[in-house]
């Protein structure tokens, strides 16, 4: 109501704009397949690399493009339109918040100067 | 801010409708008991969330009673104490869970919302029929685990008590909280999808009503929040019935691990409890001070800023937990941060009320009541977000009466407000000025003596949750118990008049305020589409025109209320002077 023109993309029986021809069936599988292998990797990989010093920031490198992967394919960034970027964008940035913090404490926990 | 009303003479607002039968509203389209549960009207949801929180706030309050009776005596007055435990943790449980989060964002933001945005319902009406539903599916689960035997481990639930020791019903009790939460994320997607969606033409960002911007804040927090907590909750509950080591040291957990989840959820979500109080009071404040508010830009991004930064602080609650040296300096730095947009607000205000034509009706009172009471309860909280100090006071009394004086002090105050300045539009009916007035005053009365004791006894060290204490404290704990009384009393006081009021009060007219939102333009009680269908309102200008004596649409307002002379902003809009205008000057 406060915008009177019709969404982008919308048509008669779906107002929202919401396009059903989006996903091509072959891409969406071959990005699960994809999510799916990530995920494989990091579990191996991981497993390979044993507790040392890189395996945590492995471990997260590959958590977070498993979910670039469905941020960009499945939930539709791809064509989200800029208030949608924006909302995805600041959730990364308040987990950044939630990490950061975190781990503000369980890093420097054991630096206690005398 | 500009108006962009037509030149010429405004067209007058619909006189107030003669005694007569009600024309057609929300009410009395439809009475039985399945024209309310199956309700898609987001007025009638509000109503059936407010009748449900005002007997959750009962129950809860009773706990509080046992409470207090109990400290009479150094040595516990009338319960064992395992009885106490559970006494403050129903206390707790049900006032945080069940009546300050939906308070007035279920409430009034179901009902008030879409009117103030000039549209007919929020966005996804079913979606909000849906949240009540699961709301009381939590709400009964949390009750029954309170009626069968309790919950012992404060509203807290920390563990490795809670996973471990504790012998009480935590996990019917976790998983009413659990499911209570879902309802919490609903009401505040439909409430943000609405602003986003849904304004009427002319409602721009700068012309949304505070209230509205301060439950767009809430309900970014809820959004972001709850699901954290949920998670928390369920890793809780799998720990206690499965003995997986999450939390508890003894399988290999991290018991702070908990704390940070846990407050990471429920440090923002005292803001969810208390930015909607916020929103009430700059509607409330304008209107009975009959001025625009003073800073409008400053007081709708403080409430932003009140939610980013609230995301920053919980680890002020660990101080003592035995987190990171540097972590905490951290945390308490940013804790110092939340008082500036905090503190941004109370000046506004502050600065809206000078040189305001003001009224004390009861809404005013009981926002009067929360700056003051607000300022209390945020200062000391600098005590505490201090790190020396709050060494000392952690885990005090001091604690207890700082976030009673802002969650009590604050947001029950802001409800009581809303509640005040909005019932004659929920309901049609007036109520009785002589005895709203009354309670307002008896319960900041009782307020003061109920939890002014407690900073002393805190300070001297009194622990939070003892059923005992040494002899030296009881004559603070008694005051305390008394002011609850004098507080319980004026609580009730509400419920009796607003209720006769239904029975024999006088018919509102469609604006009796003189308040300038879109949600005073339609009768009261408003129609099903909230507005007259054929013409839905239109906006010109900002929303607290009182200088110029116009609403939203442009028209010019009505009488203002008793206290607040009539002349004096008809003149304003005829001369068209403004806030200059010589019958300004001379009040
Ligand atoms: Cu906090």
């Amino acid at each position: 109501m406060a915008d009177p023109t019709p969404t982008p993309g919308a048509t008669n029986d779906d107002p929202h704009g919401i396009r059903k021809d989006l996903d091509k069936p072959g891409q969406l599988v071959v990005v699960f397949l994809a999510v799916l292998g990530l995920a494989l990797v990091n579990i191996f990989g991981s497993t390979a690399m044993g507790p040392g010093k890189f395996t945590l920031p492995f471990q997260l490198a590959v958590g977070s493009a498993q979910a670039t992967l469905v941020g960009y394919h499945f939930m539709h960034l791809k064509n989200g339109d800029k208030v949608v970027l924006l909302t995805a964008l600041s959730s990364i940035f308040w987990m950044g918040i939630l990490f950061v913090l975190f781990l503000g404490d369980y890093m420097t926990r054991h630096m206690i100067v005398d | 801010m500009s108006i962009a009303a037509p030149q010429g003479a405004p067209a007058a607002a619909p006189v107030p409708p003669e005694p007569g039968p009600l024309p057609v509203n929300y009410l009395n389209n439809g009475h039985s008991i399945w024209s309310w549960l199956f309700t898609v009207d987001h007025k009638r949801i509000g109503i059936l969330y407010l009748v449900s929180i005002s007997i959750f706030f009962v129950a809860g309050g009773i706990a509080a009673g046992i409470v207090r009776l109990n400290l009479l005596q150094s040595d516990g007055a009338i319960v064992s104490e395992d009885a106490y435990n559970r006494a403050f943790t129903a206390h707790g449980v049900m006032m945080l869970f069940f009546f300050l989060i939906p308070a007035v964002p279920a409430v009034f933001g179901n009902f008030f919302i879409p009117m103030m945005i000039g549209t007919k319902d929020l966005a996804f009406p079913k979606l909000n029929l849906a949240s009540w539903y699961v709301f009381m599916l939590g709400a009964a689960l949390a009750i029954w685990s309170v009626l069968v035997g309790g919950i012992d481990t404060g509203w807290t639930l920390y563990p490795p008590y809670s996973t471990r020791a504790s012998q009480s019903n935590v996990i019917p009790g976790v998983l009413g909280v659990f499911i209570s939460g879902f309802s919490s994320i609903m009401t505040g997607l439909n409430i943000m999808v609405t602003i986003h969606k849904m304004r009427a033409p002319g409602m721009t960002w700068s012309r949304l009503p505070l209230f509205v911007w301060s439950l767009y804040a809430t309900s970014l927090i809820q959004l972001l929040a709850t699901p954290v907590v949920a998670i928390t909750l369920v890793l809780l509950m799998v720990e206690r019935a499965w003995g997986v080591g999450i939390f508890d040291p003894s399988l290999g957990g991290d018991p702070l691990l908990f704390q940070h989840m846990f407050w990471f959820y429920s440090h923002p979500a005292v803001y969810i409890m208390i930015l909607p109080g916020m929103g009430v009071i700059s509607e409330v404040l304008t209107c009975f001070s009959r001025k625009n508010i003073f800073g409008y830009h400053a007081v709708a991004w403080s409430s932003m800023g009140i939610a980013v930064v609230g995301f920053l602080l919980w680890a002020h609650h660990m101080f003592v937990a035995g987190i990171s040296f540097y972590a905490a300096l951290l945390f308490s730095l940013l804790s110092m941060l939340v008082a500036v947009p905090s503190a941004i607000k109370v000046f506004n205000w502050t600065a809206t009320l000078y040189r305001g034509s003001i009224s004390f009706q009861a809404p005013m009172l009981f926002s009067i009541g929360f700056v003051v009471l607000f300022i209390i309860g945020g200062l000391t909280g600098l005590y505490l977000a201090t790190l020396g100090t709050d060494i000392h006071l952690h885990d005090t009394y001091f604690v207890v009466a700082h976030f009673h004086f802002v969650m009590v002090g604050g947001m029950v105050m802001g409800y009581f407000a809303g509640l005040h300045y909005w019932w004659p539009k929920m309901t049609g009916r007036m109520y009785s000025d002589f005895w709203s007035r009354f309670a307002a005053c008896v319960i900041v009365v009782g307020f003061f003596f109920t939890f002014i004791p407690q900073f002393v006894i805190g300070y001297h060290g009194m622990p939070r949750r003892y059923p005992n204490y040494p002899q030296e404290f009881q004559f603070f704990n008694v005051m305390s118990t008394a002011g609850a009384g004098v507080l319980g009393v004026g609580y009730l006081m509400p419920a009796v008049y607003l209720t006769l009021s239904l029975i024999n009060g006088k018919r509102a007219t469609a604006n009796p305020w003189s308040a300038t939102g879109l949600e005073w333009v339609s009768q009261s009680p408003p129609p099903i589409f909230n507005f007259d269908e054929s013409k839905m309102p239109v906006v010109v200008c900002g929303p607290y025109e009182y200088s110029l004596g116009v609403d939203q649409m442009g028209r010019t307002l009505p009488d203002a209320p008793t206290g607040a002379p009539a002349e004096l902003h008809e003149g304003t809009a005829a001369d068209g002077h403004g806030p200059t205008s010589p019958a300004k000057q001379e009040s």
